[in-house]
C-alpha cells in the first residue's frame, strides 16, 4: 500500500507543473477564478433567497428546507454515481498510462486504491464546488455555526467515497462482461437521456409558478412527492438526518447515522477491491481487444453525396469528411438530442407565457416579446455555434497537416467549414423564430422582419464561430468537449453575443415605429419600405463586415502557423 | 531466463499468437522478427502481463508473469512501441516516478538517473517538461526509464523507429554492453540490419506461429542457403510459409 501516494504523484506533479511552469496567462486564470467566484456567490445568494422565502413567508421553513436538502443530496448522489461509472471506466480501463503502470511491479491493491482516489477526485470536484455555497446558505439562514461545517467536513468524504466505490464496482463487472468501448457509448446515452428527461420534467413542472402564491399548494404536493425517494437506505438520507440535527435542532441520532455512513464508506471500497482483484486483469485485457467495427451505410453515403453536389469538389470533400466523422462519433451526433430538447423547451416557454394577464396591451406585448425573441434566438444560435462551428478547425487536430500540405487555400477550407455550420444553424434559427412567432401570433410584418434578421444573424454567427475558431485553434486535445471551453471559446462567445446585441439594437427603431403605428386606432399600418430598409441595409452591412473580418483574421492566424 | 510455454492469444476467432514455445538464456539478445500483424507486439504485451494469454504461460527468470506478477515485473524493463509519458512532468520527475515504482532505493535512485541521463545525452534537458522534448529525446528518455532499476531482462518493442543514425548506434552499443553484463534482451524489430548486427539468435514469427528460430548460420541453413543475407532469409522463409497456407486453403 506504500505506493498509493507514489501512483498518485504524476497527477499532483501534472497539476503543479501545469500551474507553475506552463506558460499560461495569469489574466486567463484570474478570469476563470473570477467566474468561479461569481458562480459560487450566485449559487449562495439564490439558495439563501429560497431558504429565506421558505422561512419568512410560511411557517414551515425548516420542514421545506429539510426537504430541499434531501432533494439536493439525492441529486448529488445520483450524479456522483453516474459520473463515477464514467470516470472509473476511464481511469481503470482506458487511461493512456495503464501500460506503463501495469508493466511495473505494482501490487493490485495499491493500483486499485490509487485509481479509486483518482476516480473520486475526477468525478466529485464539481459536487464539492457546489456543496460549499449551499451549506453556507443553509448556515446563514438556519445557523449551526462551526458544528455544521465540522459535520460537512466529516460527512462529505464518506458521501463521495460510497458512490465512487459503487460506480467502480459496477464498471468492473460491466467490463468483465461487455466490451469497454461499447459500455462507454451506453453510459453516455444513459447520461444524456437522464439529463434530457430531468431537463424536460423540470421545465414542464413550471417552476415559475412558485412565485405565484396561489400555486404554492401544488408546490407543496411536489415536495411531498419528492419526499418518497428519500429512502432510509440511501446515504443521502443519512447525511440529511445528521445535518438536520445541527441546522433545525432536530432530535436525531447523528452518531448512529455517521457510523452507518462510515461503515459503508469503508465496506464498499473493500468489497470492490476484492472483486477488482478477481476480475480486473480479464476485464482490462478484454478492454484492449474490443474493436468497434461499423457497417458502412451506402444509402447515407449516397444521400450525403447528393446533398453536397452543389459545392465545389474540394469544399465537398471537406464537408463529406466532416459530416461522416460527426455521424460516426457517438458523442458528437447524440448532441442532436440535446438540440431537440432545447427546441421543445424554447417553444414551450412561448406557449406558457401569460401574455393575457399582463396589464400592457396584448399587441404591444407580443411585439416586444417577439423582438426579445430575436435576441434570445441569436443567443441560442451563438451557444450552439460555440459547440459546433468554433471547434471546426481545431477538430482537424493532429491531422491538420493533411490539409496544410494539400494544394488548397485556407480560404476554401474556412468557407467549407462555414457552409457546413451555416446550413444547420439557419434551419434551426428559422424554425425557432418562425414557430415562436406563430405561437405569439405576431403580425406578418414582424414575422417577415424576424425571419430576415435571423437569416443575416446566422450568417454572422457561423462566420464568427469558424473565424474565431481558426484564430484560436486547439489541435491537441483529449476530448472534443475541451475545445469550446478554452479561452478562444470565451472570446468567440463574447464577440458573437456582441454581434447579436448590435443587430437587435439596430432593429429596435423600425420595430418601435411599426408597433406604435399599428396601435393607432382606426389605422391599419403596413410597413413602409423606408421604415424597414435603412435598418435592413445596416444589418446586412454589419453581417458582411462580421463575415469578412472573422474569416480574414482566422485565415491570417492559420497562415502564421506555417511560419 | 525467458520462457514462453505453448503461449496462445486469441482475439475472438483470430489466433494472434498460436502455441509459441521459446526459451531465451541469460545474457542473450534475441531478435523477434516478423511481418506486420504477425503477432510480435501481442506476444510482448502478454510477456509484460499487459494482455492476458488465452492459454500457456510466460516465465521471467522462473516467475510466472500472471501468478507471480510483481516479482516478474520487478526484474524486467520494458520499452513499448508507442510509449506513454506524462507530458507535464519533467524528464527527471518521470524517471524518479518509474524508479520508485520499481522499488529503487532513494539513495541509489538519483545517481542512477544522473548516470542514465548522461549516457543517453539528456542531462541538459532533465528539468524540462517532457512535452517540449523531440521525438528522439522522448525515445531516449523511455530507454532511461526502462533501465532505471537495472533490469535483468529487457523487453523491447521496435526500439529504432524514428531514431537518427547516432541514436541508433548508441542504442545498439548499449544493448550489446547490457548483454555482456548478463542482461537478457528480447527485442522485436522490423530492422533486419539491427537484428543481424547485434542479435545472438533470431526468431521469425508469422501468423502467430514461430516459423524459424536459431542463430544466423542456422537460419541460412533453413532457407536452403539461397539468400546471402538475413533479409533474403526472412523473405524466403515467410514466403514459403505463405505458399503453404495458400496450398492448405486450396485443399480445403
Amino acid at each position: 500500500m506504500t505506493s498509493v501516494p507514489l501512483l498518485l504523484s504524476p497527477l499532483w506533479l501534472t497539476w503543479k507543473n501545469s500551474f507553475f511552469r506552463d506558460g499560461g496567462s495569469w489574466t486567463r486564470r484570474l478570469l476563470l477564478a473570477a467566474l468561479a467566484i461569481l458562480f459560487w456567490l450566485g449559487t449562495f445568494l439564490v439558495i439563501r433567497r429560497v431558504l429565506r422565502y421558505f422561512e419568512t413567508v410560511y411557517e414551515l421553513g425548516p420542514e421545506l428546507a429539510y426537504q430541499l436538502l434531501l432533494i439536493i443530496l439525492l441529486t448529488f448522489l445520483s450524479m456522483l454515481l453516474f459520473s463515477n461509472l464514467v470516470a472509473s471506466l476511464s481511469t481503470y480501463f482506458m487511461a493512456r498510462d495503464l501500460d506503463l503502470l501495469r508493466s511495473a511491479p505494482v501490487s493490485s491493491n495499491s493500483f486499485f486504491y490509487a485509481r479509486l482516489i483518482n476516480t473520486t477526485v475526477n468525478s466529485s470536484w464539481m459536487v464539492l464546488f457546489f456543496t460549499v455555497p449551499i451549506f453556507a446558505a443553509y448556515e446563514s439562514v438556519f445557523g449551526g455555526g462551526w458544528r455544521l461545517y465540522l459535520w460537512v467536513a466529516l460527512i462529505l468524504p464518506l458521501f463521495l467515497i460510497i458512490p465512487a466505490a459503487l460506480g467502480t464496482l459496477v464498471t468492473h463487472l460491466l467490463v468483465y462482461f461487455l466490451p469497454a468501448k461499447r459500455i462507454r457509448d451506453i453510459l453516455f446515452f444513459i447520461g444524456l437521456f437522464a439529463f434530457l428527461i430531468m431537463y424536460l420534467l423540470f421545465r414542464f413542472s413550471q417552476p415559475e409558478r412558485l412565485m405565484q402564491p396561489e400555486s404554492f399548494g401544488s408546490f407543496m404536493q411536489f415536495l411531498s412527492a419528492m419526499e418518497t425517494p428519500s429512502s432510509p437506505f440511501l446515504p443521502s438520507s443519512w447525511s440529511a438526518e445528521i445535518f438536520a440535527g445541527t441546522l433545525f435542532k432536530r432530535d436525531t441520532d447523528s452518531i448512529f447515522f455517521f457510523a452507518l455512513l462510515a461503515s459503508y464508506a469503508l465496506f464498499l471500497p473493500l468489497v470492490t477491491s476484492w472483486i477488482s482483484g478477481a476480475v480486473y486483469l480479464d476485464g482490462w485485457s478484454k478492454a484492449q481487444e474490443s474493436r468497434q467495427g461499423r457497417r458502412k451505410l451506402a444509402w447515407l453515403d449516397n444521400t450525403l453525396e447528393w446533398i453536397t453536389r452543389p459545392f465545389p469538389e474540394f469544399t465537398r470533400a471537406i464537408m463529406l469528411k466532416d459530416i461522416k466523422t460527426f455521424l460516426r462519433d457517438t458523442t458528437q451526433w447524440s448532441q442532436l438530442f440535446l438540440l431537440l430538447a432545447l427546441i421543445v423547451v424554447y417553444l414551450y416557454n412561448f406557449k406558457v407565457l401569460p401574455l393575457d394577464r399582463s396589464p400592457m396591451a396584448a399587441g404591444t406585448l407580443r411585439a416586444i416579446v417577439s423582438f426579445a425573441n430575436l435576441g434570445l434566438a441569436g443567443f441560442v444560435l451563438s451557444a450552439i455555434a460555440i459547440r459546433f462551428a468554433f471547434p471546426a478547425i481545431s477538430l482537424e487536430g493532429k491531422a491538420f497537416w493533411i490539409l496544410q500540405t494539400s494544394p488548397i487555400s485556407l480560404r476554401s477550407l474556412l468557407w467549407s467549414k462555414f457552409w457546413l455550420n451555416f446550413v444547420p444553424l439557419l434551419v434551426l434559427g428559422e424554425v425557432l423564430v418562425f414557430l415562436s412567432n406563430l405561437l405569439l401570433r405576431v403580425p406578418s410584418w414582424m414575422m417577415f422582419l424576424s425571419l430576415i434578421t435571423i437569416f443575416l444573424m446566422t450568417i454572422g454567427i457561423a462566420a464568427i464561430g469558424v473565424g474565431v475558431g481558426a484564430m484560436y485553434p486547439k489541435f491537441e486535445f483529449d476530448n472534443a468537449a475541451e475545445i469550446p471551453t478554452s479561452f478562444g471559446g470565451a472570446v468567440c462567445m463574447m464577440v458573437s453575443i456582441a454581434f447579436v446585441g448590435v443587430m437587435v439594437m439596430i432593429e429596435a427603431w423600425p420595430i418601435y415605429q411599426l408597433t406604435l403605428a399599428s396601435l393607432r386606432p382606426g389605422r391599419v399600418m403596413a410597413p413602409t419600405f423606408w421604415v424597414v430598409a435603412p435598418s435592413l441595409a445596416i444589418i446586412t452591412a454589419l453581417t458582411a463586415a462580421a463575415v469578412v473580418f472573422s474569416l480574414q483574421l482566422g485565415i491570417r492566424r492559420l497562415e502564421q502557423l506555417r511560419e | 531466463m525467458i520462457q514462453l510455454i505453448n503461449l496462445t492469444k486469441h482475439y475472438g476467432k483470430l489466433a494472434a499468437v498460436d502455441g509459441l514455445d521459446l526459451e531465451v538464456p541469460a545474457g542473450e539478445i534475441f531478435g523477434f522478427l516478423g511481418p506486420n500483424g504477425a503477432g510480435k507486439t501481442t506476444t510482448i504485451r502478454v510477456m509484460m502481463g499487459i494482455l492476458k494469454a488465452t492459454s500457456g504461460q510466460v516465465l521471467l527468470d522462473g516467475h510466472n508473469v500472471v501468478t507471480d506478477a510483481q516479482k516478474a515485473k520487478a526484474i524486467t524493463g520494458f520499452i513499448p512501441d508507442r510509449p506513454f509519458m506524462y507530458e507535464k512532468l519533467s524528464g527527471c520527475e518521470f524517471l524518479e516516478f518509474v524508479g520508485k515504482l520499481h522499488g529503487v532505493e532513494p539513495a541509489r535512485l538519483k545517481p542512477r538517473i544522473a548516470e542514465l541521463l548522461e549516457q543517453l545525452e539528456l542531462t541538459p534537458w532533465k528539468d524540462e517538461l517532457i512535452e517540449s522534448y523531440s521525438h528522439g529525446m522522448k525515445q531516449r528518455l523511455i530507454i532511461c526509464a526502462s533501465l532505471v532499476h537495472k533490469p535483468r531482462i529487457l523487453i523491447v518493442d521496435e526500439p529504432m523507429v524514428g531514431m537518427d543514425p547516432k541514436g541508433a548506434r548508441t542504442l545498439k552499443d548499449l544493448f550489446s554492453d547490457l548483454a555482456r553484463n548478463g542482461t537478457t534482451i528480447f527485442m522485436s524489430t522490423h530492422s533486419i540490419g539491427v537484428a543481424e548486427e547485434i542479435c545472438h539468435r533470431i526468431g521469425i514469427i508469422q501468423k502467430g506461429r514461430l516459423i524459424a528460430c536459431g542463430s544466423m548460420a542456422e537460419l541460412y541453413r533453413l532457407a536452403a542457403g539461397n539468400p546471402d543475407n538475413l533479409e533474403g532469409v526472412f523473405l524466403e522463409l515467410t514466403r514459403e510459409q505463405e505458399f503453404e497456407s495458400m496450398a492448405a486453403r486450396q485443399r480445403l
